[in-house]
């Protein structure tokens, strides 16, 4: 990683076309990005990718403007340095343009409207836009992209490929051909298959113009295609950086991204007993079309896929977070109807499946209330009395869980924001373990949090399991699958397309998830 | 907890702030806590102090005493009915000042003019109250209306509604064994004022102790994690609205038995003090969180606030200026805290 900070342009005499050099960001207690280098050349498509949590959005929000950087920082364009924090009107007359999720088009408006969206120029006496320049000159960039739409007609009624020229020419306007640089922030999620090829087409174009790209991307395989170079975030600090596509492929950097913890924990025994515990029945829900599954006791299935196959719909239907179009699930003998629409999952948790969702602040956890208060609340009206709840059981429970999971601090009347990310995880993880759950289906258990965090999380899995759980992870981390699954469930478009059993291992996982044979030939080996 | 241990099991290296002592910062906070919590009601005691200095003879009095404690239960049920709905998330109510005169109008206008006896009236006074609850909680909760416009439009209805059943009139004439119900005197004050503390003692007791209380402050806090953890969200906010209809009726029952009748045209002027009082609370004993106990002691210190400068000699317009400008200070602080506590 040394060599990051010595990296040097590819051409001596002309500096980087974004050169971000010691960026850091802190709140409060917990440090989302930590000396971040990032350098992106001219003419240049370069790819930026990491998991959720991972400081991503962060970066792209200094990089915006939108939060400032701790001291220290520099962002350097053209070898102009930009004043901290970023101001949007510098950052433009610099020749950097940013094009958000989804596109940040307004479907009311026209295709002129869209493309001169904050560059209108008002007459100087009547103040008013004059339509008929503004119209002009954004038929002027679209004849530039070799894509010259009708500028009259509302962006609503454009086909998806077109609404992405429109975003990009807003986006290019202000540079002349081949320079600037345009960060593209998750903009082609979106975008159908075709109209990203088609995207991907006119971004291309401008590359090799010289304009620079800088494309943050969830989807590894668009990275792995179109880019030049790719840089890797992971925890707040860059893995790699600046690393040539050539020489990985989505495998690799899924690695890349996840890889903290490849050593950090083999596989054990399995504890799976014969007694099923639950079990689905012709589950109908998202893509997912008649599925049936079964988990044993002690059993620890895993549940994976690409985004979109169908596999997180499934976890939160079978726990009634999410309700099905069909199906019914039954635990320990008791069936639930998983098509019925329902004010709150108190069937399921008094059946005994308890879920812990991926998005821990909006869905698992209070922020403003304490750690005891979310621990023990599933179980306020069993345990407690109508007009009282007790103090002592949840004193006990509590603590009894915070030795357990080892969360830090141990203070059960902490505030639960005031934990950092590992913690609130493991309170959310105890506030379901606390009940002995007969299924326990958690969504990404181990993600944005510290690697203490997550062995603590596994092993109380494990621990679970070993005490006649029945476990279900849904999750696009295979080394999390690889280290508790017995059994990894493939989804492909609403279908299980592979079982993995016995002891499946990482790179298994993952070749499951990418198989696709065009593109393995395409790319050659797939390690 | 052994701290050096602590150390020794981290795994990732300790942040910055984690290298320093947690101790001293920790005493400190906590200083600013106690201090936080009860700020207002130092300034309170001060406030007493120097009235008591600058009108000698005059407010340090049972007279004082008696119309500060006396005079105030209809604020105390109509703040504690929109905490009911404040707490589990709803922001905010603003029919609860016109439901309390939909309800006191009903009564002395079925009694009054229209021969009815004093208890089915009331029963009627207040099941109109309920009724109102029901009919917002329906419109929020099951139709999705945003809470600031339907509740706008009932209140605006109501008023109109109620002065029409006034002929925009006082109504008065209740048989005088009725207000006793009210103005029995208790330890040198009303007995409604013991209706207010029962009120403000058991809303407190749900909030902090029962099942139901825990549920409705993460209904407040989150719905979503309410939801998944099994907790009926719609039902307990439909709930609360019922409840702060409920009592808002029972409020209208008591002002008008102490009154004697009741002016609809009055009923707006209780919307500001119910929501300064509301406001002020959550910088009272629990900062940045809106509590019972702190909203009905916010409701003594600015009606002690008023009396006073009013002895002093200042004229009715005085009351707005207090309460509207406790109301900003009030929200002020409110913000802060909560910001700085996240």
């Amino acid at each position: 990683m040394n060599a990051v900070s010595q990296a040097r342009p590819p051409d001596p005499a002309r500096p980087w076309r974004l050169e971000v050099a010691g960026l850091s960001k802190t709140f409060g207690p917990t440090r989302a990005l930590s000396d971040v280098h990032l350098q992106v050349a001219h003419g240049e498509l370069h790819g930026l990718v990491g998991q959720n949590g991972c400081g991503k959005s962060t970066l792209v929000k200094i990089l915006t403007g939108g939060y400032s950087p701790d001291p220290g920082a520099s962002v350097t364009v053209d070898g102009l340095r930009l004043d901290l924090p970023i101001r949007p009107l510098q950052q433009r007359a610099a020749g950097v343009s940013v094009v958000h999720q989804n596109l940040g088009l307004v479907d009311d408006l026209t295709v002129w409207e869209n493309v001169r969206l904050g560059h209108y120029r008002a007459g100087r006496l009547s103040r008013r836009i004059n339509r008929r320049a503004e119209q002009q000159a954004a038929e002027r960039v679209l004849a530039r992209l070799g894509r010259p739409l009708e500028a009259g007609q509302k962006v609503g009624s454009l086909p998806a490929q077109d609404r992405a020229v429109v975003a990009i020419a807003r986006a290019v306007q202000d540079h002349p051909p081949g320079s600037g640089l345009i960060i593209f922030d998750e903009s082609t999620r979106a975008l159908g298959r075709s109209a990203r090829a088609r995207f991907f087409q006119t971004v291309r174009s401008l590359v090799e113009e010289g304009t620079s790209v800088l494309l943050i991307s969830h989807q590894l395989e668009e990275i792995v295609e179109v880019t030049d170079r790719v840089t890797v975030l992971r925890d707040g600090a860059v893995i790699e950086a600046g690393l040539s596509t050539r020489e990985v492929n989505e495998a690799s950097l899924t690695r890349m991204m996840l890889g903290r913890h490849l050593v950090t924990h083999s596989r054990r025994e399995s504890h799976v007993q014969d007694q099923p515990v639950a079990s689905v029945r012709d589950l109908v829900v998202a893509a997912v079309t008649g599925l049936d599954l079964e988990v044993r006791r002690g059993e620890v299935l895993g549940m994976t896929g690409l985004i979109g196959s169908g596999f997180v719909e499934v976890a939160e239907a079978l726990t009634g977070a999410r309700t099905a179009r069909a199906g019914t699930l039954s635990v320990q003998g008791r069936d639930l109807a998983l098509d019925r629409r329902r004010g709150s999952t108190k069937e399921f948790v008094r059946a005994g499946v308890a879920f812990v969702p991926e998005r821990r602040l909006e869905a698992g956890v209070a922020g403003e209330l304490t750690v005891s208060d979310n621990l023990t609340l599933p179980r306020v009206s069993r345990r407690g009395g109508r007009l009282r709840i007790g103090a002592a059981w949840q004193a006990e429970e509590t603590a009894a869980m915070i030795a357990k999971l080892d969360i830090r601090p141990p203070d059960p009347y902490a505030p639960i924001h005031t934990l950092s990310g590992g913690n609130q995880q493991k309170v959310l993880l105890a506030k379901w373990l606390a009940d002995a759950p007969h299924l326990l289906v958690l969504h990404e258990p181990t993600q944005a949090v510290d690697v203490g965090a997550r062995h603590d999380i596994i092993e109380a899995i494990r621990a679970a399991a070993r005490d006649g759980c029945a476990v279900v992870i849904a999750s696009i981390d295979p080394t999390d699958l690889a280290v508790l699954c017995d059994r990894v469930l493939v989804f492909r478009d609403g279908q299980v397309t592979r079982e993995l059993s016995g002891d499946p291992e990482t790179d298994a996982i993952v070749r499951a998830v990418f198989d696709d044979d065009t593109r393995s030939q395409r790319r050659g080996q797939v390690d | 907890m052994d701290v050096t241990r602590q150390k020794d099991l981290e795994t990732p290296p300790p942040s910055p702030q984690a290298a320093h002592d947690p101790e001293p910062v920790s005493a400190a906070a906590r200083a600013g806590h106690v201090a936080s919590r009860y700020a207002v009601i130092g300034v309170w005691a001060a406030m007493i102090a120097v009235y008591a200095v600058a009108e000698p003879g005059l407010f340090l009095t049972e007279g004082t005493f008696q119309t500060v404690f006396g005079s105030q239960q209809s604020l105390v049920f109509l703040t504690m009915a929109l905490l009911c709905t404040i707490c589990v998330g709803e922001f905010v109510d603003l029919s609860v000042p016109a439901t309390f005169g939909f309800s006191a109008t009903i009564l002395p206008v079925l009694v009054v003019d229209h021969g009815w006896g004093v208890w089915p009236a009331t029963a009627v006074a207040v099941l109109g109250a309920i009724a109102v609850g029901v009919v917002n909680g329906l419109l929020v909760v099951v139709v999705g209306v945003n809470t600031i416009v339907a509740t706008l439009g009932m209140s605006t209805f109501l008023g109109g509604i109620s002065l029409w059943m006034s002929h925009l009139n006082t109504v008065s004439g209740l048989p005088t064994g009725f207000g006793r119900f009210a103005l029995h005197p208790v330890a040198g004050l009303p007995v409604s004022f013991f209706y207010g503390v029962a009120l403000v003692a058991g809303f407190a007791y749900v909030l902090a102790f029962t099942p139901l209380g825990r549920h409705i402050r993460f209904v407040g806090a989150n719905r979503e994690v309410s939801r998944l953890s099994g907790i009926h969200v719609n039902r307990i906010r439909l709930g609360s609205f019922v409840a702060s209809g409920a009592m808002c009726g029972v409020g209208a029952i008591i002002a008008v038995a102490a009154l004697g009748g009741y002016n609809p045209t009055t009923s707006d002027t209780l919307l500001l003090p119910t929501f300064a009082s509301v406001f002020l609370g959550t910088a009272i004993l629990q900062p940045g969180r809106f509590n019972p106990i702190g909203t009905f002691v916010g409701i003594y210190f600015l009606e002690t606030g008023i009396l006073g400068l009013q002895l002093l000699g200042l004229e009715a317009w005085v009351s707005s200026v207090f309460y509207g400008g406790v109301l900003i200070a009030a929200v002020t602080i409110a913000t802060v805290l909560r910001r700085r506590s996240t």
